[in-house]
């Protein structure tokens, strides 16, 4: 399938009220795996509907490849019947007066495909999603799991240039969960299909995706890979969805600005005098470390000291909770702290660890060099 | 992947780069959008059909209230259709005002209050019995005791009038007359049977309504009462009773509207002794061509159901308040009746041997006795049912045997069939575009246009179709005395039923499964025919059915808008009845409940639905 392209794409649902999408640009390239990644209600099934079809725009335009498929300007509207693309629906939408074999074959028969075909290409894509024993069953009598391949089946028979995937896997329990990721990877592979996937689940986003876009009412905060989100997050909000448990948030601003904070803020103006206009700075709780004695911090990082609050085991790793007059932070470590709560430490990140950002909540792009630039002894 | 190198940049700031689109840009893509499906199409084409249906011939009769009618040009020295005072000013305040409305209104008023009351105190008790208490046979009576909402409502005023007539009317006495006791004319006729008969009628109205208000209450909220140490009665009066209080008040409502357009009882108890209610009052002025009464009286009846409605809508509103308050631990505690046990499966007992024992058996056995109250063995015969030569005028086979009634069973069928199986199939269609449309004025008209009917009671509404259509307009031919304007009427006036269930139908099925078969490429009509329409089967069934088995006990639609050769069995049965054929008139009756009862069970079995849910219907 060409390159899915949305262009300053919009939605509202009435005319006072708030954009659902607001002047979205999206590329979606082709055998790519896009995760659109956000808190509920931030647009992201919206988008994926828009692209299938089911919702009209209010703004702006999609293409694929050269055709326009949907654009106010032009007055084109192509509908999802006519669009060749797959969606599988959070609540999966099997038919339930049919069975999973009429179920998968649908679409086929609706483009008129000899018998013979249609029955191959069913068995075919039945067999790879395990689900060619419950053939003769109704969607009722299946489990979740069991519908969510039958979903995925209905669609993949068609073989379409592109599969949609609104939050397929929120109703399965956790083992499914995992299992199903691993197959939707493998059928990415296998069937070589452009998959877009609307989630919520950061992990379900950096374990499955090529690209990530992350988007926060109704607008895409930040488009990159897996990695680029985690370690490069382009602003607050990205910094702060992604990662669990969350990032440590140094905020400079005149009225939250805390203890810690204010440590940073030296630490950065003493170091990096260029550095300007910063609003705050966020720190990775696994960036972290902790020493009980002043000289296992290295020179050069930024340091403080505080108190132990809280440890809060997680398997195979722990949280520790640490305080200061007005401050907390949450730190990671995967060896067993030897600490006894009540007790004094100093944490420590390097300073490349942190993660400027600007007032406006923008990370500073400069930072980065500058502080990578820094080697710790 | 071209993000890969500059993802750390935040996209530009949303709104105001974008071009913004003309409003002929979006008006042009609207329309396309909206076009592109039949959705659209159908929705406007409904809507034009309703509002013919139902919009227009309400507005007809309201405008036949202040025109002047065919007859009274020279009376009133003006033209016909011009604009006139003079009906208002006769049915609201000449001399004859007073029999024209004033005193139908007010013995319309006073039955229902009359019944409402009686319902209530029998219907709350009998509900309390039923959903709370341990007496015996709980789950038969709450079955048991619904029937009499079953079967149409002037089944009892026949069965009344056939033990209660006494020689003021003529035709073959009742059988206290029979048996040297003449019933006092209060206890035949008037208010006085018309009000316990409706009362009884109506009370599963309040069984249904307040037992499961009453099922659904929280017992903890009962118990945190009982914990700070108030007394039973202190529980009943302080919590439950205030809770229940728009379940009780929704319940006399309902009763009020259906008492307003009731039309069979007290045709066939009131007019002995000219006790006239509104219904009653309005027949009367269509019977003598009086339009423009009919017109003024018909619009009262309206506006007077439609206030009630809006009440009951704004209690229904307030009611969703207490809702909140329920919460999963509800749960259904039952109290002990120790000794009171078997009194209490008296009353029910009682109660059901009342509204449904002996009305059905006073029914029947009059059905199979020459003389009435004569319990001899020559006095049976089955001659009124399969009797052939009898030495009669008319009617000289039983009523089996008489061609006239196979007639009226056809026209039956095939009017009451017609009508509902087309108001079935639009209910579906009706729900189907208020979901879908992307027009939300369209929908919304769609809403409130098929609902108007409920409005109105039957009898006005047939009035309005009598307006309306009566003479010939435009292309449209005069209806009156065709099947088409019975089955016309009858199918608007099932449409709030229909509509509702076909909405209802279609919300519950979400959009998920059609967009799933637009995704697999399915266009529009065959998403119809091998998604929607398999789905919705049932409902269907449903749609079709409850119109058909409310359509079969109707009279009130019948009564004015049938003519002999159209004739049903209601109105066959009502001709009978005008005739004193009262054993015909009671076989006739019989056969109609025994369809109603029958058809209500089927389609209960077939939708595993309770009946509150057509409540109303």
């Amino acid at each position: 399938m060409p390159t899915i392209n949305l262009r300053g794409a919009q939605k509202n649902y009435g005319v006072n009220s708030a954009n659902a999408v607001s002047n979205l640009d999206l590329e979606i390239r082709d055998g790519e795996f896009m995760c659109l990644l956000g808190p509920s209600g931030c647009g992201k099934t919206t988008t994926l509907r828009m692209i299938a079809g089911l919702e009209n725009l209010s703004g702006g335009e999609i293409r694929i490849g050269d055709r326009v498929v949907d654009s106010i300007f032009d007055g084109v509207f192509v509908p999802p019947e006519k669009r060749e693309m797959g969606l599988v629906f959070q609540s999966y939408a099997l038919w339930p007066h049919l069975t999973i074999e009429r179920n998968t074959d649908f679409g086929l028969r609706l483009r008129k495909l000899p018998k013979a075909e249609r029955e191959a290409r069913v068995e075919k894509v039945m067999q790879a999603l395990d689900i060619a024993k419950y053939r003769d069953r109704y969607p009722s009598q299946l489990s979740g799991g069991q519908q969510q391949r039958v979903a995925l089946a209905r669609m993949l028979a068609v073989n379409p240039g592109v599969l949609l995937l609104d939050e397929p896997l929120s109703n399965l329990d956790a083992r499914l969960r995992l299992e199903m990721r691993a197959e939707l990877k493998r059928l990415h592979k296998e069937f070589k299909t452009t998959i877009v996937f609307v989630t919520h689940d950061q992990w379900e986003a950096m374990t499955l995706a090529t690209t990530i876009a992350v988007m926060n009412e109704g607008t895409l905060q930040q488009m990159g890979t897996p990695n680029d989100i985690y370690d490069r997050p382009a602003n607050r909000f990205v910094a702060e969805f992604v990662g669990s448990p969350p990032i440590n948030i140094l905020s400079f601003d005149k009225k939250g600005t805390s203890d810690v904070a204010k440590e940073a803020e030296a630490y950065l103006s003493a170091r990096y005098p260029s550095l300007r206009g910063i609003g705050s700075v966020g720190i990775r709780p696994e960036a972290l470390s902790y020493a009980t004695r002043k000289e296992d911090v290295p020179q050069g990082s930024f340091s403080g000291k505080m108190v132990v609050t809280g440890i809060l085991p997680t398997g195979g790793s722990w949280i520790l909770e640490l305080k200061s007059d007005s401050h907390t932070l949450f730190l990671t470590t995967h060896a067993l702290p030897r600490l006894e709560l009540g007790e004094k430490v100093r944490f420590w990140a390097p300073p490349e660890a942190l993660h400027v950002f600007d007032k406006d909540g923008q990370r500073i792009a400069e930072a980065d060099k500058l502080l990578r630039s820094t080697k710790l002894n | 992947m071209a993000f890969l190198s500059d993802s750390a940049k935040a996209p530009p700031a949303a709104s105001g780069e974008a071009a913004v689109p003309s409003s002929w840009q979006v008006w042009r893509y609207r329309l396309k959008v909206a076009s592109r499906e039949p959705t659209t199409l159908i929705g406007v084409l409904t809507a034009l059909l309703f509002t013919y249906l139902i919009v227009v011939p309400i507005i007809s009769i309201v405008l036949d209230a202040v025109r002047v009618q065919f007859g009274h040009e020279r009376r009133l020295g003006k033209d016909f259709g011009d604009l006139t005072p003079y009906y208002l000013d006769r049915t609201f305040l000449s001399p004859v005002s007073v029999d024209l409305f004033w005193r139908p209104l007010f013995n319309t008023l006073t039955v229902a209050v009359g019944a409402i009351l009686l319902s209530l105190l029998i219907g709350t008790i009998l509900a309390w019995l039923i959903s709370r208490t341990d007496m015996f046979g709980r789950r038969w009576f709450a079955t048991a005791l619904i029937v009499p909402y079953m079967l149409p409502a002037w089944t009892f005023a026949l069965a009344w009038t056939t033990l209660f007539k006494n020689r003021t009317v003529g035709g073959q006495p009742g059988w206290f007359e029979a048996l040297g006791w003449t019933p006092p004319d209060w206890v035949a006729y008037g208010r006085f049977p018309i009000t316990i008969i409706l009362a009884l009628h109506y009370t599963p109205f309040v069984i249904l309504l307040f037992g499961s208000a009453l099922r659904r209450f929280d017992s903890q909220l009962e118990d945190s009462a009982r914990i700070l140490g108030a007394k039973r009665y202190q529980v009943a009066m302080q919590i439950i009773l205030p809770l229940m209080r728009p379940a009780l008040m929704s319940s006399m409502i309902l009763i009020f509207a259906k008492c307003l357009g009731e039309f069979g009882v007290p045709y066939v108890l009131g007019l002995p002794v000219k006790f006239e209610v509104l219904s009653t009052s309005l027949f009367r002025s269509i019977a003598s061509r009086q339009t423009g009464v009919a017109g003024v009286v018909a619009a009262s009846i309206m506006l007077i159901g439609i206030i009630t409605l809006m009440i009951d809508a704004r209690l229904v509103r307030e009611a969703r308040r207490f809702v909140t308050i329920g919460s999963k631990g509800s749960m259904n505690r039952q109290s002990r009746l120790g000794k009171l046990r078997l009194p209490a499966t008296g009353f029910a007992a009682t109660i059901f041997m009342l509204s449904v024992g002996l009305p059905l058996l006073t029914l029947f056995l009059s059905t199979i006795m020459k003389l009435p109250a004569q319990f001899t063995l020559d006095n049976f015969t089955l001659d009124y049912w399969i009797g052939q030569d009898l030495h009669t005028v008319a009617l000289q086979t039983g009523v089996l045997l008489s061609p006239d009634l196979w007639a009226a069973a056809k026209n039956t069928l095939m009017i009451v069939g017609l009508a509902s199986l087309a108001s079935g199939i639009l209910g579906l269609l009706v729900g189907y575009v208020v979901i879908r449309t992307p027009v939300r004025a369209l929908s919304v008209y769609l809403r409130q246009v098929t609902f108007l009917p409920y409005l109105v009671p039957g009898i006005a509404f047939a009035a309005a179709y009598l307006s309306l259509f009566a003479v010939p307009r435009g292309p449209m031919p005069a209806l009156y005395g065709t099947v088409t304007i019975l089955v016309l009427a009858l199918m608007a006036d099932q449409m709030p039923y229909a509509s509702r269930a076909g909405i209802s139908a279609m919300t519950q099925l979400g959009k998920d499964p059609e967009e799933a078969a637009q995704i697999a490429g399915a266009g529009w009509f065959r998403r119809m025919m091998s998604i929607v329409i398999p789905i919705q089967k049932g409902s269907l069934v449903t749609g079709v059915l409850l119109p058909f088995i409310s359509g079969i006990k109707g009279l009130s639609l019948f009564v004015i808008l049938a003519v002999p050769s159209t004739d049903v069995l209601t109105t066959y049965s009502l001709r009978l009845v005008d005739y004193h054929y009262t054993q015909a008139a009671n076989a006739v009756v019989l056969i109609i409940a025994a369809i109603a009862y029958l058809g209500t069970l089927a389609a209960q079995k077939l939708t595993k639905t309770n009946l509150a849910e057509g409540l109303g219907s």
